[in-house]
């Protein structure tokens, strides 16, 4: 039995079904349609106050109908995947064809296969809570034995399988298996009447081969770092100065200052701040930025996206010019180019819109320490914990866990619990040095555009000529 | 809400469980409906509609816990789930402090009606529906060369919820949500493309104020022209209604009994201590009929009762459910605020108005915060730092508006140094958070 198969039976729906479906979807009016099928489960185990005693499973199912009509959507899900409820959903969605009047008739079905950028070397159903709470417990104990301030460890480890069937009215017929697994864990830590926390995780799709020593020690380690440097750490004084930015989750920034400005939904509304500057120079030619779905096990890649277009590897900015958005369906027929596999959704009870994966920049030719050592005052951050944007007036903005202070070109007072605000397009302008350090931070990033997307980010050290710093005034 | 499968999915729930050797279960099944409407411009862009529902159980098995959910409540299906789902609680280690609540702490039945639930859900025409977004947007396109797209959204979800547990609890909620929205952007000299937004929301459709929602979005975001980074300094900072609730949230956190058992807190040991200003009063106003938020019990069952949170500045209470309870040896209280509402103390009943006006001119020089951007507070410390826009002001009288800006500092110190209170929370919001009025406080610009 092929894996298309297997998810026809699982979802109990026949390729005549699918093609029945869509032709409802479609019958008053519309270009297109797709049926996105999903079954989704999740474990979850909790360690608190030293014991693994909290444990959860949850189970969603559903599909969801769109009928696309120029760039209007109609969308409908049930939870019930009989010819019935569906053809409900299916006729909810067609509603939005009834001003177009336009249709086209389904196309004949052909399955797809997609190179697969997450293999699975052990499923989680091999695995049950006896294999994996040691690992949680062995974490809560490297965590304490690492340093005699911690006070309390919270642990907590999800894995989840998601099985999607994927068909649409151009006849391409898919079905993946994605899996994801994320440990983080969050410790408190007290030296006198002083306390503290910080956190750390690691998130990849994999199966249960996830669970390693290496990674027990390597979150322990990242997690106590973080929290022990606070103790040391002051609110520095506020105001404009030169950033710094760490390799690894520094792509943050990419994230929030162009990222989302570079989604194309916004820029065919014309309310990105980056709306009429495709093709132009934006920035230094040694900066290139790609959004990418094919990077392997990476928690934003996808084998196809939710509107069954190949994970790809797309360049937004290229040596300084912007040479791409991020496309869905709607948004590529709208400037008359192919998708670029972005069209993702939460699950099958939102439709998809353009989202990223994983956003990295390529490495530059600078080395870190050269870039630290020529900044005279400024702030060096590598610690992150959330960020923001507004798209069409550009500012945009990330909390800074932890960082240092910079003067006169050596890290100095270790700095904690600030915000950074710049505007993306002068930011952007503004990165003068790119260090060889690039790398992606594996961490459970998540986006919130309208619906929750797992993503990733990364980058290499580099040097903003300034930002805004939040911090006290003298 | 017809209750279709409920009865059949909580009895195979029950009966399992309980055939399974759990010592006692939890049960909480939901359905909900929901459709949305956008209009982009002139025409209709998006059109949502959906239905769901959902079986919740937290199950307490030879002193062990486990919650588990699923949407698939056919018979052997779900049996098979209860199973599986009992077999994993036994694997984890025991947790002596998981129970149900103790039965004379729940909800006993017999409230008054909290009026939560529009009856005529099911009768509003969708054409209705998309022409109130229509109206929004009608109420602006054309009207200003510089705006560039606007989308208005209707939307109305129902829900239902019913709680069983095995000692004989019993609770249902029935609720409806309407709401209108609308966002625009405009666009003046240079790049910049600031965007504005309103929205109401009401529990009763007849209740929905959707005139002038469009107008409103517009004239928010044409104000935003020109925004500027001005120096920074200590300035007083004014925060509007829609947007003060961002300053309570990392109170009403720090008084959540995980926190405070797991040393994670800022306000960990204050309780009955003065911590804030004086002015200060938050009041969970648990049983207001016809508010969002409204209840007579939480999700444990347990019953919730008007009650201050912090009077006159002293913390009254932490939010502490039985788990929490039995680890801390605090009393238990309840998880989460229902309704809470800020005033300045003794003003809870107060008829005198007191709105952004009265609170610029009180402050005299600042600037008023508008949005929130970004940010967090550290949780065991109350530092926080968020970035903002709004405007600066001088004698009450609004001038310009400022961007790229962070305001930071302490959660305790900023609430010491609250200098007004307003009166004009907006229904339309769960919490009733109204205009507030801080003096000097820390801002970051250029």
């Amino acid at each position: 039995m092929t894996s298309i198969q297997r998810s026809l039976h699982l979802f109990g729906v026949s390729t005549e079904d699918l093609k029945r479906l869509t032709e409802t979807a479609l019958s008053k009016g519309g270009e297109y349609s797709d049926l996105f099928f999903e079954h989704s489960t999740v474990d979850e185990l909790t360690l608190r106050d030293g014991e693994v005693n909290g444990a959860g499973s949850h189970i969603d199912y559903g599909m969801g109908v769109r009928v696309v009509s120029g760039d209007q959507t109609g969308y409908a899900y049930t939870e019930i995947t009989t010819m019935n409820e569906m053809t409900n959903a299916a006729k909810a969605a067609s509603l939005i064809a009834l001003e177009s009047g336009k249709s086209i008739p389904a196309a004949d079905i052909t399955p797809q296969e997609f190179k697969n950028h997450y293999p699975i070397l052990k499923s989680w159903e091999e695995s049950d809570i006896s294999s994996r709470a040691p690992f949680i417990k062995e974490l809560n104990d490297k965590i304490f034995s690492l340093d005699n301030r911690v006070n309390k460890v919270i642990a907590k480890l999800t894995n989840s399988t998601t099985q999607v069937l994927f068909y649409n009215s151009l006849g391409t017929l898919c079905s993946d298996e994605r899996p994801m697994a994320t440990l983080s864990v969050t410790v408190i830590m007290q030296s006198g009447s002083r306390v503290e926390n910080g956190s750390a995780s690691r998130s990849y799709r994999m199966g249960s081969e996830f669970l390693t020593h290496n990674l027990i020690d390597e979150i322990a380690q990242e997690a106590v770092k973080r929290t022990a440097i606070l103790f040391e750490a002051g609110i520095p004084e506020g105001g404009e100065m030169p950033v710094v930015m760490g390799a690894g989750g520094s792509g943050i920034l990419l994230h929030e200052a162009i990222g989302h400005a570079f989604e194309a939904d916004f820029n065919r509304q014309n309310i990105s701040i980056f709306s009429d500057k495709l093709g132009k120079k934006i920035c230094s030619s040694e900066i290139s930025v790609v959004d990418d779905g094919t990077v392997q096990w990476n928690r934003g890649s996808v084998n196809f996206d939710d509107e069954g277009v190949a994970g790809q590897k797309t360049f937004m900015v290229t040596e300084g010019y912007l040479t791409s958005y991020l496309h869905d369906r709607i948004s590529a027929s709208y400037y008359k180019t192919a998708p670029t596999g972005n069209g993702r959704r939460e699950s099958f009870r939102y439709m998809p819109l353009p989202r990223m994966r994983a956003t990295y920049m390529n490495n530059g030719t600078s080395k870190e320490s050269d870039i630290i050592s020529s900044v005279k005052k400024g702030i060096f951050v590598d610690n992150f914990s959330n960020g923001q944007v507004q798209i069409g007036a550009g500012d945009f903005t990330f909390f800074v866990k932890s960082g240092y202070m910079i003067e006169n070109g050596k890290l100095t007072m270790p700095v904690k619990d600030v915000n950074i605000i710049g505007n993306g397009p002068k930011a952007l302008a503004d990165i003068v040095a790119v260090a060889d350090n690039s790398y992606i931070d594996n961490g459970s990033w998540t986006c919130g555009k309208e619906q929750y997307c797992p993503v990733s980010c990364g980058m290499p050290s580099v040097l903003i000529n300034k930002l805004t710093v939040g911090g006290l005034q003298q | 809400m017809k209750q279709d499968n409920e009865s059949a999915a909580i009895q195979i729930a029950l009966e399992t469980a309980e055939k399974c050797g759990a010592d006692a279960v939890r049960i909480t099944y939901n359905k909900t409906k929901h459709s949305s409407y956008t209009v982009r411009n002139d025409k209709l862009d998006r059109l949502q509609q959906a239905t769901g529902s959902s079986l919740f159980l937290q199950l307490y098995t030879e002193g062990r816990y486990g919650t588990f959910s699923t949407n698939r409540m056919e018979g052997e299906e779900l049996k098979n789930f209860i199973v599986k789902s009992i077999e994993t609680t036994r694997l984890l280690t025991e947790d002596p402090y998981r129970s149900l609540p103790e039965k004379s702490l729940c909800y006993m039945g017999g409230g008054a009606d909290l009026k939560q639930r529009d009856p005529g859900f099911s009768d509003i025409p969708l054409e209705k529906k998309i022409e109130i977004a229509k109206m929004c947007n009608a109420e602006i396109l054309g009207k200003d060369k510089r705006l560039l797209n606007v989308n208005s959204e209707y939307g109305d979800y129902e829900d239902h919820t019913l709680i069983l547990d095995s000692q004989g609890f019993s609770g249902e909620t029935d609720q409806t949500n309407f709401t209108v929205s609308t966002e625009c952007s405009v666009k003046g000299k240079g790049d910049a493309r600031p965007e504005g937004w309103w929205y109401e929301s009401s529990l009763f459709f007849d209740d929905l104020k959707y005139d002038g929602c469009g107008e409103r979005a517009l004239e928010r975001a044409v104000r935003k022209l020109g925004a500027r980074k001005i120096k920074s300094g200590k300035y007083n900072m004014v925060v509007e209604n829609t947007v003060s609730s961002r300053l309570v949230s990392p109170i009403i956190n720090a008084l959540n009994g995980a926190n405070i058992q797991q040393n994670n807190s800022f306000l960990n040991g204050k309780l009955g201590e003065r911590v804030f200003s004086p002015l200060l009063e938050i009041y969970d106003d648990a049983h207001q009929p016809g508010a969002f938020g409204s209840r007579y019990f939480d999700s444990e069952g347990l019953a919730t009762h008007p009650c201050p949170i912090i009077d006159r500045g002293v913390i009254s209470t932490y939010f502490i459910n039985t788990y929490y309870s039995k680890k801390t040896g605090l009393p238990v209280t309840i998880e989460s605020p229902s309704l809470p509402l800020c005033t300045l103390s003794g003003e809870r009943e107060g008829q005198n108005e007191k709105n952004l006006e009265h609170l610029l001119k009180g402050a005299g020089n600042g600037i008023f915060v508008t949005g929130f951007n970004g940010g967090n507070t550290n949780s065991s410390t109350g530092d926080f730092s968020f970035g903002i826009e709004g405007f600066y002001f001088e004698n009450g009288i609004i001038l310009y508006p400022v961007s790229e800006m962070n305001v930071t500092g302490n959660i305790i110190s900023l609430w010491n140094s609250i200098f007004d209170i307003g009166n004009d929370p907006r229904k339309a919001s769960r919490w009733l958070i109204p205009t507030l009025s801080f003096d000097s406080v820390d801002f970051n610009g250029f």
